[in-house]
């Protein structure tokens, strides 16, 4: 270890602005496909022989990635070192919503998560399917959109940490429950979600009681303001 | 599961997932005027989507994601190889 | 030290990401909502400084706002573009490595043209022998699909050609790995793929379509501007958007 420290004694800025590039490159590359990063894979792959000084590099990403970007890096697993890469600035409105394309996937997403969140947080499969069928989105067929439903539903949001899909305990035949994930508690406006949900059943928000109280009071536990 | 939802139901309107799906259905500019008081496998109504139906839920829905943009290259994404000699006959 | 980026700023950059490409008009349209929304000072004919801001604050992380002239239409667009080609780069998950490669020869293809396009016919062909992995038809139609979708080719009746976006990015690539095949326009010296060319062997200048509309416009007896020999070709009509009527 005393040769690595040695070898960090001379490490310039320049060598520090170069590791944090890289470190920000592959952020931007985990997270084309909104899978979660992992610490010992910045480690492995870009930091290496610099482990020493991985809190600095980290600290200089982090000023990167807010001064020039606007987003942040979240711990979603304190345990294992798990980041997500989430915006700091408010959705778009208006006219700057017009200028950014979506994801057709961001529409299958907010079905599920509205429906979880309406029924109290926590819904039964069957409920979910059922709901999509009625939408022309069927489980067991591909889709025009989705491709393979089920594996977009239980495989990739869960991976991506939008959604968790877990076993109902004691149940025969087997029997699977939706919850948020922790990636929609951070990027998920549940204010804007009831909203949305207001305007489709024209119907005003409030009046979803149970909803609307926790809808604001989660609000006051912003990610960040600004 | 049932005590929850009356309970929810006591202190407010309640979600019914079925007239959530008609609405939403609506919302994606289904055109019912197609095989009008048919209805499909399920009790959902029955006509045809637009082929931007899910995009359009996805324009409106987006605004209640605080989501990062991703960026995306092609420079950089493979190892620069000059390519093999010209095969063309001249 | 470089300027500090306002929210306007960011703002801009993160639609820049989600879109990867937009045209002069949007950009300045862009400009303005970003300013609004964030209650930044706004001037109209600064698009290009407030870009240098960012950009200042985006070369350590070799990524850059560019600004150039498209191929297709001869209007001018900016992009979003990656410069760095290191391992960490190169793990980018878009593209499997027999769907870049496939890439690279459709690239190959195209540079090799005349015209800068290659037809889908031989295109599959190159898919049969890749060392990576080959592809079937049913996958590289797919392939080529995406690339399409993703903005990297532009197809049109089965020809594909090299999208504006990709130009942009790849620009110094194309001249660096291309440098014996590649030209450049004779009259506005960037790189000339889709173009018309001088029949004369001694000369063989390249010209773009959208370069040619405009040196030639209104003239009845088009000559090469560097050997003064007849043009050859059609003249295409100067390209006008939709929105200045
Ligand atoms: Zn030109
Ligand atoms: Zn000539």
């Amino acid at each position: 270890t005393s040769q690595v420290q040695r070898g960090l004694a001379r490490l310039t800025p320049a060598q520090v602005d170069l590791k944090t590039a890289e470190v920000v490159q592959f952020i931007f590359v985990k997270d084309q496909k909104k899978i979660p990063i992992r610490r010992a894979d910045i480690v492995k792959h870009v930091v290496k022989d610099y482990r020493n000084i991985y809190p600095e590099i980290m600290k200089s990403v982090g000023r990167t990635l807010d001064t020039v970007f606007g987003l942040m890096l979240k711990e979603v697993d304190v345990k294992n070192h798990v980041y997500i890469l989430i915006n700091k600035l408010e959705p778009p409105g208006g006219e700057l919503l017009n200028m950014t394309p979506s994801n057709p996937k961001i529409g299958l997403l907010f079905v599920i998560l509205g429906i979880i969140f309406m029924k109290g947080g926590v819904v039964k499969e069957s409920m979910v399917w059922n709901t999509l069928k009625k939408l022309r989105v069927d489980p067991g067929d591909r889709h025009e959109d989705f491709g393979d439903v089920k594996k977009v539903v239980t495989d990739e949001f869960v991976r991506q940490r939008y959604l968790e899909y877990v076993r109902i305990p004691h149940t025969e035949p087997l029997e699977f429950e939706f919850r948020w994930g922790q990636r929609a508690d951070t990027e998920v406006s549940k204010v804007k979600l009831l909203e949305f949900m207001g305007q489709l059943h024209d119907q005003d928000p409030q009046s979803w009681t149970q909803q609307y109280r926790d809808a604001t009071s989660s609000q006051t536990v912003p990610v960040s303001q600004r | 599961g049932k005590e929850k939802a009356s309970q929810l139901h006591a202190e407010g309107s309640s979600f019914d997932p079925s007239a959530f799906a008609e609405n939403l259905l609506t919302f994606m500019g289904l055109n019912r005027l197609e095989d009008e008081g048919d209805q499909v496998e399920g009790g959902a109504s029955s006509g045809y989507l637009p082929p931007d139906a899910w995009q359009r839920v996805a324009n409106r829905a987006q605004c209640c994601f605080r989501t990062a943009p991703t960026f995306h290259y092609m420079m950089g994404s493979f190892l620069a190889e000059l390519p093999p000699p010209r095969q063309r006959v001249e | 030290m470089a300027r500090p980026l306002g929210e306007s700023h960011k703002r801009f950059l993160q639609t820049m990401m989600a879109n990867g490409i937009v045209d002069g008009d949007k950009a300045r349209a862009l400009h303005r909502h970003c300013c609004e929304t964030h209650g930044a000072q706004y001037t109209p004919d600064k698009l290009d400084e407030f870009i240098e801001v960012i950009n200042a604050q985006l070369q350590p992380m070799f990524m850059q706002i560019r600004k150039g002239l498209s191929e297709e239409d001869g209007l001018q667009y900016y992009a979003l573009v990656n410069m760095a080609e290191t391992d960490v780069t190169r793990m980018s998950a878009d593209y499997a490595d027999n769907e870049l490669e496939l890439f690279r020869k459709t690239m190959d293809l195209i540079v090799d043209s005349d015209n800068g396009t290659a037809s889908s016919t031989d295109i599959l062909n190159c898919a049969d022998s890749l060392q990576t992995k080959k592809l079937k038809k049913k996958e590289t139609e797919h392939v080529l699909n995406r690339l399409v979708q993703d903005k990297w080719l532009i197809e049109k009746q089965g020809e594909y050609s090299l999208s504006t976006r990709c130009i942009m990015e790849m620009e110094p690539y194309i001249r660096r790995i291309y440098q014996d095949q590649v030209k450049v326009c004779h009259i506005c010296h960037n790189v000339a793929l889709q173009c018309q060319m001088c029949e004369n062997p001694t000369c063989g200048i390249k010209i773009h379509t959208h370069c040619v509309a405009r040196y030639f416009k209104g003239r009845t007896d088009p000559r090469c501007p560097s050997c003064e020999d007849f043009w050859p070709h059609e003249i295409p009509e100067v390209y006008r958007p939709p929105s200045s009527q």
